[in-house]
């Protein structure tokens, strides 16, 4: 049975109306084929609305992966400024990894799967080994300073100074006092609260080279330990007679919550501050913290070019010390890093 | 005397209440599970979505225009017409899900692929399947001759002649492949017309053949090619919306042409109900006329940290300006990955042990195997990745490839037994119906056997991928960063993914801004996908049991 | 003569046609695939592990740092910095969890099977089996960040000594993603007890309750046993949940103590994932030492799926 088509179009107009369309249609909607671009139309991770994109010698855009891996202390920093970098150079691929220190030299670096390995350390002589037998030449780079602050609750006003000898009295595990008085008879008969970061972070590692020493006691148990900082500064504000240390970063974001006690270290008590950390008065508890490119990556434009920016933002005080919470490096250091980098990039490209 | 005069005063009663209580414990047992998540998850969506802080009158206006007449008209239906309530229900279901997924594939098509490449892919593979086709059918070759020239064909196709055996051929390239002929003609049509003929038209291939199954064929035709036309009038006329044309192909083609098909063929073959397409009218149609009034009276919603920024712009270090769109691409890309090898071997493998594996130990073998492998912790499954794929076959770590095939491995398992209940499933008096005209064992599984199962085996695999995006050790195990900004570009891009970057957020940067909004809004896009997955695998099931 | 003629020419051993063979060899490699899976699980942790301990590492032929294997199996301390390897402090947080979680899933777990099987409503069932399906689908990672943000505050309002990160948040969130795994499998063998037993029990003047608890419930112990070890195992080899959840700091707290639920620990799946992401010195040992907790974890989960495999042969009943 055939349907009849109540529309009552003819099949000749329907083909002349088609046809007539599809021309103007494809008359004017063509394109020209450039050999196609890459990536498609305008994805929206990031306007490019400042005229800050680097290019090339030649004056093309800068392209390119960079992998970047290692500690989650530097992690913070090194994401904000690839943030940065990536909204003015939107064809360059940054990705970062938080591995720790020494797994990211271990299994990244090392082996040649990243570009930078981020350290809260300097890099161990075991890792350059591993690293040059496989044909990586790592390049140290100083990019910020961390103030590891002690704090006590703000109702706290005997312990507001401390000795170095002091705090390792009370972290001791040889010792570990379980009153105040324990350890200064001046002080209250009270049972010390202990907070402070978890055995596998880079803070810890830090406390107990600086503080109690590779070869002194080691670090007691008894403390709530946690990844977190932000534990950390509950735990000090919850408690009267609580104490706990961590990264500066925490401490400046909470300065109204807790009190940073002055650490004296043989030169009268010095509060943990930008100044102090920068000039270096603030010891032992100011450690700097690194970032290696490989000389090998160097030769690539758009990651000479991610180091120079990186170097370039150390003294950046607004983004390092009030976006990250690090102490951003002096002039004179900034300086020093640069001309390290600029040797560098100039022995890969040899 | 032998009787004796005894009254026996009825059986008495039996206590009914222990029996009460216990069906109430049972069902407050199986209840607290499920309210306890429903308690979490509203928490959450309040986090995320803050709907306290939108105006009163926001909400008041909303309230007039959309809720009411919708529990007006669902009430009525749901008491008088059930099945219309369904057909309601559904279409609703069908936007909001196809919505979804639509959102996906633009992702793909806007960042990912261009239009150009992906009509050279397309074309690649088309031209050369129609030749087989079409020998085949005209003249009459064995299997074996079929597969060689199959074999030529595609080859010619994607590489030319030679391609990459020039070095051993010793010639220069003499015919490009049909890709490159197509990346070098000099003017193409736009880049949505490209789509249209490589993306849309499949996929109203597709719609028509399920609008067949409840009306004719005329007028299925005809309703697709109303659709198709739809499709083209919204990507011309997307501009003026602020709407690109690709997405707005992209868009129209997976949301409105399924939906318009699914609508007008319902009310063509079921005209009882009809009546049930008001409820989705006063659902879209409230919205619509909430949106309207909210913007010209000027009421402020919600300030929801699940909003169009959220999901188009990459991690920050300020939480109000993180996103999730690298991860949210990331994920896409590992789905499509996991889904391409894990579908074939997973149904391959389950077809081996229901069908072809004779009853001896090696079988036994496979089968306590499989079970072992499906209660293998995910974290060693990274493990494998790590040492197999990234070490001893030296792939660079984190990429797409490795952190697909890794996932795949993982729920292949879970595949392999979904597929072998529905497989399993088909009735034994099919197969030996089958066997009984002739058919080989293959021709079996392909006639008989696959198309019952079909619908069995893909909600097992939609319920799997569902598992496989929700995972994150693996991932972590395999070097996947911890934060991308940008879209991975192909199989060897780093490649990140939705609960990466939550706990990425909940953990590296444990601040309370990130805990209180990005955190809570990256939950939530990850529950609602799962959500969307699973009713789409619950609504196969119950369709075609 | 002529049928036996006709029938040889009608009869093809189509056996080994090319689709027929291809198609099959094709099917058996996807099969096969599988047991390469596991073998090359099994190779990679031995291996890996053999570089890990002292007794095995000459036998590989490993020079370098390595852990007496006495030391890991026995030590209560891990502390990775310090070159601590103790995998009982791990398995003792394993443990408190698993029982936790057990303590929430099984008895919820077999009452939503029992109420499911016996007592629901086919609409009932409808809207309960989906429901639960959601429930054992919301990613690891979203209940970890559940029992972070919303249940350990609960929890410290009830026990104010509870620290910010718990064990008993940890397991309760364990608890209820397994649920379903139990009502599932304890369902299905519940369904498979035989109405005849169920008739029979009603015609003796039982109620429901008496055939539920003293005639299907004791006909699918079997089966109900072995969704207690699968779920079990499953609790054992959660990560993410865990991870976020219950802490990083690897304490050896007593599993018989009920108020090592309040304080963190740091169970093996866990620990995995911190060797691989925090900043600790010593790539190598503690790279390794990723191996022999995924090891001790796999001996684990294999011997648990044994036990209920052979429960499930030995001790179903056969109708």
């Amino acid at each position: 049975m055939t349907r009849d088509l109540s529309s009552g179009v003819s099949r000749r107009k329907f083909l002349l109306t088609s046809s007539a369309v599809g021309a103007a249609g494809l008359a004017g909607c063509t394109q020209n084929n450039d050999g196609g671009s890459s990536g498609g139309s305008g994805g929206s991770g990031g306007s490019d609305d400042s005229d800050d994109s680097d290019s090339t010698a030649t004056g093309q855009p800068l392209s390119g992966t960079i992998n970047i891996a290692g500690s989650s202390t530097v992690f913070p920093l090194s994401t904000a400024l690839g943030e940065i970098f990536q909204e003015d150079n939107p064809e360059v691929n940054i990705n970062v990894q938080s591995t720790g220190s020494g797994g990211g030299f271990a299994n990244f670096f090392c082996v040649g799967d990243t570009d930078f390995n981020n350290a809260s350390r300097p890099i161990k002589p075991e890792e350059e080994e591993q690293c040059s037998s496989n044909g990586v030449e790592p390049v140290e780079l100083t990019v910020a300073t961390d103030a590891l602050t002690v704090i006590v609750n703000n109702d706290n006003d005997w312990a507001t100074e401390l000795t170095v000898d002091q705090l390792a009295d009370l972290w001791s595990a040889e010792t570990q006092p379980q009153q105040w008085s324990d350890v200064n008879s001046d002080w209250p008969d009270q049972d010390i609260e202990l907070f402070g970061p978890s055995d596998a972070s880079g803070t810890y590692d830090y406390f107990i080279e600086s503080v109690l020493g590779e070869e002194g006691p080691g670090h007691r148990q008894d403390y709530s330990g946690t990844e977190q900082d932000r534990t950390i500064v509950q735990g000090v504000e919850g408690s009267e007679y609580a104490i706990g240390y961590l990264g500066f970063a925490y401490y400046t974001e909470n300065s109204d919550r807790v009190q940073a006690v002055a650490i004296d270290d043989g030169d009268g008590p010095v509060e943990p501050s930008l100044e102090t950390a920068r000039t270096g008065e603030y010891t032992p508890l100011s450690r700097p913290l690194f970032t290696y490119p490989k000389v090998s990556a160097l030769s690539e434009d758009h990651i000479a070019e991610y180091a120079r920016f990186f170097v370039e933002n150390t003294t950046n005080q607004d983004l390092v010390a009030g976006d990250v919470g690090y102490v951003p490096l002096t002039d004179d250091q900034q300086a020093e890093q640069m001309s390290t980098l600029e040797d560098a990039i100039e022995r890969a490209n040899d | 005397m032998a009787t004796e005069d005894r009254t026996i005063d009825g059986f008495g009663q039996v206590s009914r209440t222990v029996g009460t209580v216990f069906r109430y414990l049972l069902l407050a047992a199986t209840l607290i599970g499920i309210v306890a998540l429903v308690i979490l998850l509203l928490f959450v969506a309040n986090d995320a979505i803050q709907p306290l802080t939108a105006d009163p009158g926001w909400h008041l206006t909303f309230f007039a225009t959309l809720v009411v007449p919708t529990l007006a008209v669902g009430g009525y239906l749901a008491s008088r017409n059930q099945s219309a309530a369904a057909v309601g229900v559904g279409t609703i279901g069908l936007a909001v899900v196809t919505t979804m997924f639509a959102g996906g594939l633009s992702l793909i098509f806007v960042d990912i692929v261009d239009s150009i490449t992906w009509a050279a892919a397309v074309l690649t593979l088309a031209v050369p399947t129609a030749a087989v086709v079409a020998i085949a059918r005209v003249s009459n070759r064995s299997p074996l001759e079929l597969l060689a020239v199959a074999v030529i064909l595609y080859y010619v196709s994607l590489f030319g002649v030679p391609g990459p055996l020039r070095s051993v051929v010793g010639t220069g390239q003499l015919l490009p492949g049909v890709g490159s002929v197509v990346a070098s003609i000099p003017v193409l049509p736009v880049d949505w017309m490209l789509l249209f003929a490589t993306f849309t038209l499949p996929v109203a291939v597709v719609v028509r053949y399920y609008a067949r199954q409840l009306v004719d064929d005329r007028t299925a035709t005809a309703i697709v090619a109303v659709g198709l036309v739809a499709v083209a009038i919204a990507a011309t006329a997307a501009p003026t919306a602020g709407i690109t044309p690709v997405p707005a192909t992209v868009l129209a083609s997976v949301v409105l042409l399924p939906t318009m098909t699914y609508v007008t063929t319902t009310a063509l073959s079921r005209p009882h109900d009809r009546v049930g397409l008001a409820l989705p009218g006063a659902v879209f149609g409230g919205s619509l006329l909430g949106a309207v009034a909210v913007r010209t009276l000027g009421y402020a919603g919600p300030q929801a940290w699940v909003d169009w920024q959220f999901l188009t712009s990459a991690h920050s270090r300020n939480a109000i300006d993180a996103g999730l769109y690298p991860a949210i691409g990331g994920s896409i890309l590992l789905m499509l990955t996991v889904a391409v090898l894990s579908f074939p071997l997973g149904v391959g493998a389950a077809i081996y042990l229901e069908e072809y594996a004779p009853d001896n130990k090696l079988t036994r073998l496979i089968d306590v195997n499989i079970s072992n492998l499906a209660g293998v912790p995910s974290v060693v499954y990274g493990l494998l990745g790590l040492g197999v794929f990234v070490r001893y076959f030296g792939q660079p770590s984190g990429t797409v490839l490795v952190g697909g095939a890794t996932l795949a491995l993982l729920i292949l398992p879970i595949v392999i037994i979904s597929s072998r209940e529905a497989i399993r499933s088909v009735p034994n008096e099919l197969r030996q119906a089958s066997y009984g005209m002739g058919a080989t064992r293959w021709q079996t599984v392909k006639n008989v056997i696959l198309p019952r199962s079909f619908s069995g085996v893909l909600t097992g695999t939609i319920l799997a991928l569902g598992r496989a995006i929700g995972e994150t050790a693996p991932l972590i195990m395999i070097g996947a960063p911890d934060v991308l900004f940008s879209l991975p570009a192909d199989l060897s891009s780093k490649v990140s993914a939705m609960p990466l970057q939550v706990f990425a957020w909940s953990s590296l940067y444990a601040t309370p801004e990130f805990y209180q909004r990005a955190v809570p809004a990256g939950v939530v896009v990850l529950v609602s996908v799962l959500l969307s997955m699973n009713s789409v695998a619950i609504v196969l099931r119950n369709k075609f049991e | 003569m002529g049928t036996d003629d006709i029938s040889a020419e009608l009869t093809r051993n189509t056996k080994n046609a090319p689709p027929e063979l291809l198609t099959r060899v094709f099917f058996f490699i996807c099969a096969a695939l599988s047991v390469v899976t596991t073998a090359s699980i099994v190779v990679l942790l031995v291996s890996e592990a053999a570089k890990f301990f002292s007794v095995t590492a000459p036998l590989v032929g490993f020079a370098g740092e390595t852990v007496s294997m006495v030391d890991f199996l026995t030590g209560t301390t891990w502390q990775v910095g310090s070159g601590e390897y103790g995998v009982l402090a791990l398995v003792s947080a394993t443990i408190l969890i698993t029982v936790g979680a057990g303590v929430i899933s099984i008895p919820l777990g077999v009452a939503t099977a029992i109420y499911l099987s016996e007592y629901a409503s086919t609409r009932a069932r409808s809207i309960l089996k989906p429901a639960l399906e959601v429930l054992a689908g919301i990613p690891t990672v979203v209940y970890g960040f559940f029992a972070l943000i919303y249940i350990t505050p609960a929890i410290q309002t009830l026990l104010p000594d509870t620290g910010t990160f718990n064990l008993a948040a940890a397991s309760t969130v364990v608890g209820i993603m397994i649920i379903p795994m139990v009502a599932s499998i304890s369902e299905d063998a519940m369904s498979a007890v035989p109405d005849e037993l169920k008739q029979a029990g009603y015609g003796m003047g039982a109620t429901k309750f008496d055939v539920s608890t003293g005639i299907v419930v004791p006909a699918a112990l079997s089966g109900i046993f072995s969704s207690f070890i699968l779920a079990l195992s499953r609790a054992i080899g959660e990560t993410m949940a865990v991870t976020v959840a219950a802490g990083s700091q690897a304490n050896f707290l007593p599993p018989w103590d009920p108020t090592s639920y309040l304080e963190g620990a740091l169970p093996m799946t866990a620990a995995m994932i911190q060797l691989l992401l925090s900043d600790i010195t010593g790539g190598g040992l503690a790279y390794r030492s990723l191996f022999a907790i995924g090891l001790t974890l796999f001996v684990l989960t294999l011997t648990m799926n044994i036990i209920s495999d052979v429960i499930t042969q030995r001790y179903r009943e056969e109708y």
